[in-house]
């Protein structure tokens, strides 16, 4: 079992110069991660929840505050530590599922055919036994997903961080990888970081969910989600949270939306 | 103007034409083999020179702002105009040819090798460098295999472009090549021997494409 | 900003190389551009050189007479082969195929049928510029969406109503760039035409100079004739411009 690593992100802000000015995108946003928890980072649309991940991921620097990973403040990407899963799968369409797979190994200089051991084992509990010499034009959107998440999870890191990996998939397909990642989550005492404007999947899957506000982003509240897997959406707690959560969402997007005029 | 006056002079019978394929050939494979050396010289020149060129444009958007007006501007102009004065520096012949099919066949190298470079897909960047890749490894593994297309692609439309080069300075300048060839037998009035070259020619530049298309496609399977 | 700046600066620079190296050198092989204006002022004073302004008249009706065979010729066909299936599926192969041929090599059989006057630069010139305006109204109409065509005929278009009313329009942006393409080729297919062998015109004038080693002069005339193009197709692309924001 993976044991996770503790994410503490310290008043932490971002601004991006644009034609029409700075804009911030993060205003002090200060979190702590457990190890092996499972948090939900929800908000509206350009509340800076991708950026505040991005900073996590090593891949943009804050302005302000700083970010420590196992106790250790973080400088730039971390492949020992951190592996990320975007929206986009971007899978590179020259490699076949099994070389994407070994991507991040090839990278540290892991021999060819220990990658190949590796990546199989990965894509067959996800069920993609016999698709590993596919390219990702001849695989559907769910499993080019599936394909990158095996890519990250090849990395073996104590931390995964997920900016809504799921939200180019129809609704099926959706339902489904969220059942599945909850299995993952299962096997593995992994950290994982989940950004998500689906309140959905936020309860299902998180055992924490922050929410954000709009822009500029700061975290609005923290709610437990004490509720044991497999969860029921239809349980009063569930439906009790999810009321919770809206309520306090609602504001925010409305927010968001007066601000985008 | 001559308008509609058809004899035999202007349209020969197929019989002559095949005769004079047979003659023609003959005596135009070492024009063919002129024409086709210059060709390559030329490609292998443009190719060598435009295939980085368009990679560093297509790779840093500053260079690319400034620079790629002046590029389509002067693709625009029709490079004819300076072939007679190429031609008074090298003299009548092989390097005019050569340097002709360069000057052509550059441009679409350039603009087809820069948009393909721009229009690699920055999230795979973001992948590779979010799992600790370094400049190197980033160049190599992503941009190289990501921009192989479009360089296929841009090797292939320019095979054309310096055959037609290395044709129009034979036209205009040459002493040897198929080109010269063609139009001397056109100011002879020699119809089937003018077929005859310009069907070999024409047999030429098609095998040359189709070559390249398989190439392409062998190259590209996970397209 | 900046880049308005070092494109300017880029321009400045080529020009001084370019002086530079045009002093160091033959001065009868390599003609800066300082020499360009007073022998441009040579050129148009018909000095030494046949009278320009004729010449360019003939090269202009030329340049005319093949655009507008070639947009007829184009739009025809295209129309054949777009509408008509079958015949577009027989006919479509030998079209790419000639296009893999480098159009110069038409060149030598045309002065051989036409002579050396007009009508071979003229039928160069259509052979050119035909192919950009069909194969912009082959995918004109292979990229309207057939949603639209089942929306109008749902609605009770007869097929002459949906070509004008739904096809047209929404070939608009893709026909003007065929269009666009298709000038430019004819313009080079004539100068071509008239730089490889012509008693009169342009290009005629143009060899007569670089015969006669008048390197200033011939230089001037490139210069000329080379802004004369990009000022067109630099017409044509406003023109373009302003038909996309129409939404075709």
């Amino acid at each position: 079992m993976i044991a996770g690593a503790p994410i503490v992100v310290d008043g932490v802000s971002k601004r991006y110069e644009t034609p029409s000015g700075p804009v911030a995108a993060v205003d002090g946003v200060s979190l702590t991660v457990r190890p092996g928890e499972f948090i939900s980072l929800l908000g509206p649309s350009g509340c800076g929840k991708s950026t505040v991940l991005g900073m996590v991921g090593g891949l943009v620097r804050p302005d302000v505050g700083r970010i420590l990973i196992d106790g250790d403040p973080i400088s730039g990407p971390n492949p020992k530590k951190v592996a990320l899963v975007f929206q986009d799968p971007g899978l590179f369409p020259w490699r076949t599922a099994l070389d994407n797979v070994g991507f991040g190994l090839e990278l540290s200089g892991v021999t060819a055919t220990r990658r190949r051991e590796i990546a199989l084992g990965l894509l067959e509990p996800m069920g993609l036994k016999g698709f590993e010499a596919k390219y990702p034009r001849e695989l559907s959107g769910g499993m080019r997903q599936r394909v990158a998440i095996a890519r990250a999870l090849a990395l073996d890191t104590p931390i995964l961080l997920m900016d809504e990996p799921f939200g180019a998939l129809d609704e099926q397909t959706r339902l489904l990888m969220g059942e599945w990642l909850v299995e993952i989550r299962r096997r593995t005492a992994r950290t994982i970081v989940f950004v998500t404007h689906s309140l959905y999947e936020a309860i299902a899957l998180s055992d924490r969910i922050a929410v954000m506000t709009a822009r500029p982003g700061r975290i609005k509240d923290v709610l437990d989600v004490p509720l044991p897997y497999p969860r029921a959406l239809d349980a009063p707690e569930a439906v009790d949270l999810h009321a919770k959560l809206w309520a306090q969402l609602r504001e925010e997007s409305l927010r968001a939306m007066d601000g985008q005029r | 103007m001559r308008w509609g006056v058809l004899d035999a002079v202007f349209i020969p019978p197929p019989s002559a034409v095949v005769r004079a394929l047979g003659w023609t050939a003959a005596d135009a494979l070492p024009r063919l083999g002129d024409t086709l050396v210059k060709t390559l010289l030329g490609y292998v020149l443009a190719v060598g020179v435009g295939v980085p060129a368009g990679l560093v444009l297509g790779s840093r958007p500053i260079a690319h702002a400034v620079a790629m007006p002046y590029v389509v501007a002067l693709y625009g102009i029709p490079k004819i105009l300076i072939l007679p004065w190429i031609a008074l520096i090298f003299g009548i012949g092989f390097s005019t040819a050569a340097l002709s099919a360069a000057v052509f066949a550059i441009f679409p190298v350039v603009v087809l090798v820069a948009a393909g470079t721009r229009d690699v897909d920055p999230n795979m960047v973001t992948v590779a460098v979010s799992m600790g890749a370094s400049r190197a490894q980033v160049g190599r593994k992503v941009l190289l295999p990501a921009v192989l297309p479009s360089v296929v692609t841009a090797m292939r439309v320019a095979m054309v472009f310096a055959l037609l080069g290395a044709l129009l300075a034979e036209m205009l300048a040459g002493n040897r090549g198929m080109g010269f060839q063609m139009q001397r037998m056109a100011l002879a009035f020699r119809a089937p021997e003018l077929f005859a070259a310009t069907a070999i020619v024409s047999v030429l530049s098609i095998s040359a494409v189709l070559f390249l298309e398989h190439l392409n496609r062998r190259l590209g399977r996970w397209r | 900003m900046k880049i308005w700046l070092w494109r300017a600066l880029v321009l400045l620079a080529a020009l001084v190389l370019w002086e530079a190296a045009a002093r160091m050198l033959n001065p009868i092989l390599y003609v800066g551009p300082s020499r360009l204006p007073a022998a441009l002022g040579r050129v148009l004073a018909t000095r030494d050189l046949p009278p320009l302004a004729d010449h360019v008249w003939l090269t202009l009706a030329e340049i005319a007479a093949a655009y507008a065979l070639a947009v007829a010729g184009g739009l025809w066909v295209g129309f054949l082969l777009g509408l008509r299936k079958t015949l577009g599926r027989i006919y479509e192969p030998l079209l790419a195929a000639l296009y893999a041929v480098p159009s110069v090599v038409w060149y030598p059989s045309l002065m051989l049928f036409f002579g050396l006057g007009p009508a071979s630069k003229i039928a160069f010139g259509v052979l050119l510029g035909f192919f950009p305006v069909t194969l912009a109204v082959l995918a004109g109409i292979r990229q309207v969406p057939a949603t639209l065509i089942t929306v109008a005929e749902s609605m009770g278009a007869g097929s002459w109503t949906v070509f004008r009313k739904v096809m047209l329009p929404a070939m608009a942006s893709t026909m003007v760039g065929g269009l666009r393409t298709g000038l430019a080729l004819s313009v080079v297919g004539v100068l071509v035409g008239e730089l490889l062998g012509a008693r009169a015109g342009l290009g005629y004038v143009i060899n007569y100079a670089y015969g006669l080693m008048m390197t200033a002069e011939y230089a001037a005339l490139v210069v000329l004739v080379a802004a004369a193009v990009l000022l067109l197709d630099g017409a044509g692309s406003l023109f373009e411009a302003r038909g996309k924001r129409g939404g075709g």
